[in-house]
């Protein structure tokens, strides 16, 4: 069994307004899921209270089989003393030096890795930041608008390749585009806001994989059952 | 070409020089109370050359106690950036220590240690340490959040990156807070030449002042202007190599992460 939340409800200190409250859903299987709302709605905060940097939540946060949890969002750096070849050898954990290889090339950076990080465009920021988390450990991983700035093209290679190479991990899954949620995510859980019941809602998006490419239509029809949710 | 420090340093000297003339044929005050340029000149050309050996002296003086403050608050800053109770302390005991002027603590010093080299560079780096260690302290107790979060959410943060980071991310400012200094340590040394010691340039200042002999103030002033300004640009043309040395891609083959 995977991540079960049940009545979470969590304020910052010092502050009379919750973040979120009664907040319950269950991440049942591994596999690319979501959270997906407008912004406000405490997406970031559970994210933070799930990987265990946020405490002082109420309610019940079972981790179940989940014992390794990485959180990840898109402005994080890494230092400019080094070129990103060097930062990735450095924490590249023994054995996974292929995989960083595959991974540096799906993700289109093979010609910056002589680069320092501040020389980089935000995509390519992005993108080697995730990477960088994608060859640690984890059982769960969140990305927090982990590939902003990045090309549609570019954004639906890496998530596929994602998809491709972690099939038994866990992935929550944070974005404000609605088409990218619905097509390439299995559980997508549509945070509404403070003041609805529910506070969250459990859909089924298209879960598009290299092998799985779904229509239009029913592209449409997952588009047009979260926007009435919302 | 001279640096951007000397250059401004003869350009302020100048101006004061010439104010100082202004105040003289202005108020039609005696050569007794401000000499004329040409008497000036005389003395300077006369008390020059053991002027320039003093002004050695107290730099050197000022030189090992920056070096020795610099140590020192780095050692106490960073072991004071956690928010233990070891560093709360710590922080605590720095703002409330350097709130009480160093200088008043001099004579004590000179009582204790006699008027010889030791006196000098205590108070030299007393003064110098206390401004300095509050910046480390400030730099080091701040996380960089978007850096560090990496490496702690993987569990390979050491203090040694910890602290690495914060400095490379703050490397203008540390260079800046130096550079500074530099100018308290010698101020801390003139301070103590004046109040009791036997050597240096506060040393000769001091006579001078027994003598009301301003031409040799002046010149005084002006060797411990041109010592700091080349101090200074020496400090910030290191700080700039060191800066430039890790950021440029050209320089990574000696770093380590």
């Amino acid at each position: 069994m995977g991540l079960t939340c049940q009545h979470l409800e969590y304020r910052y200190p010092r502050s009379d307004e919750w973040v979120f409250r009664d907040l319950s859903f269950c991440l049942d299987r591994p596999g690319f899921h979501s959270l997906f709302g407008p912004s406000g709605v405490g997406k970031t905060s559970l994210a933070r209270v799930i990987a265990g940097e946020i405490n002082g939540f109420k309610g019940e946060l079972d981790r179940g089989e989940i014992k390794t949890v990485l959180y990840t969002y898109n402005q994080e750096r890494l230092p400019g003393w080094a070129p990103i070849e060097r930062h990735l050898d450095r924490i590249t954990p023994e054995g996974r030096e292929d995989l960083r290889a595959h991974l540096v090339e799906v993700f289109g950076l093979v010609p910056v890795m002589g680069q320092t990080f501040s020389q980089l465009s935000l995509g390519q920021q992005n993108r080697i930041n995730l990477l960088r988390y994608l060859l640690q450990d984890f059982q769960l991983m969140i990305m927090d608008e982990s590939l902003a700035n990045v090309d549609e093209r570019s954004k639906e290679t890496i998530l596929l390749e994602i998809k491709a190479l972690f099939p038994d991990r866990y992935f929550l899954y944070i974005s404000h585009n609605l088409i990218e949620v619905a097509r390439f995510c299995d559980r997508i859980f549509l945070f509404r806001g403070i003041g609805k019941s529910p506070q969250a809602i459990t859909f089924t998006g298209l879960n598009t994989r290299k092998t799985n490419q779904p229509g239009r239509d029913e592209l449409d029809a997952v588009l047009l059952e979260i926007m009435n949710a919302g | 070409m001279l640096g951007r420090r000397i250059l401004q340093f003869f350009l302020i000297f100048a101006l004061g020089l010439l104010m100082l003339m202004g105040v003289k044929y202005g108020l039609g005050l005696s050569d007794y109370v401000i000499p004329g340029p040409g008497e000036i000149i005389t003395t300077s050309q006369a008390v020059a050359q053991d002027y320039f050996f003093d002004t050695l002296n107290t730099l050197m003086v000022a030189v090992i106690g920056q070096c020795i403050s610099i140590f020192m608050a780095f050692f106490v800053g960073i072991t004071a950036r956690k928010s233990t109770w070891a560093g709360t302390l710590i922080k605590a005991a720095a703002y409330n220590i350097q709130a009480y002027p160093i200088v008043a603590v001099a004579p004590i010093i000179f009582i204790l240690l006699g008027d010889g080299f030791i006196s000098r560079l205590l108070i030299a780096a007393m003064i110098c340490y206390f401004p300095l260690l509050l910046s480390v302290i400030g730099i080091m107790a701040e996380p960089i959040t978007d850096m560090e979060h990496f490496y702690i959410a993987t569990g390979r943060m050491r203090w040694q990156l910890e602290v690495k980071i914060r400095a490379f991310e703050n490397m203008a400012k540390l260079t800046t807070v130096i550079a500074g200094s530099s100018t308290l340590a010698m101020a801390g040394t003139i301070v103590a030449e004046f109040i009791a010691a036997n050597q240096g340039i506060g040393h000769s200042i001091r006579i001078a002042l027994y003598q009301s002999d301003l031409s040799r103030i002046l010149t005084a002033l002006f060797l411990i202007g041109l010592f700091l300004s080349i101090y200074q640009e020496i400090l910030e043309g290191v700080g700039k190599r060191l800066t430039s040395g890790w950021i440029l891609p050209k320089g990574v083959e000696n770093e380590d992460l």
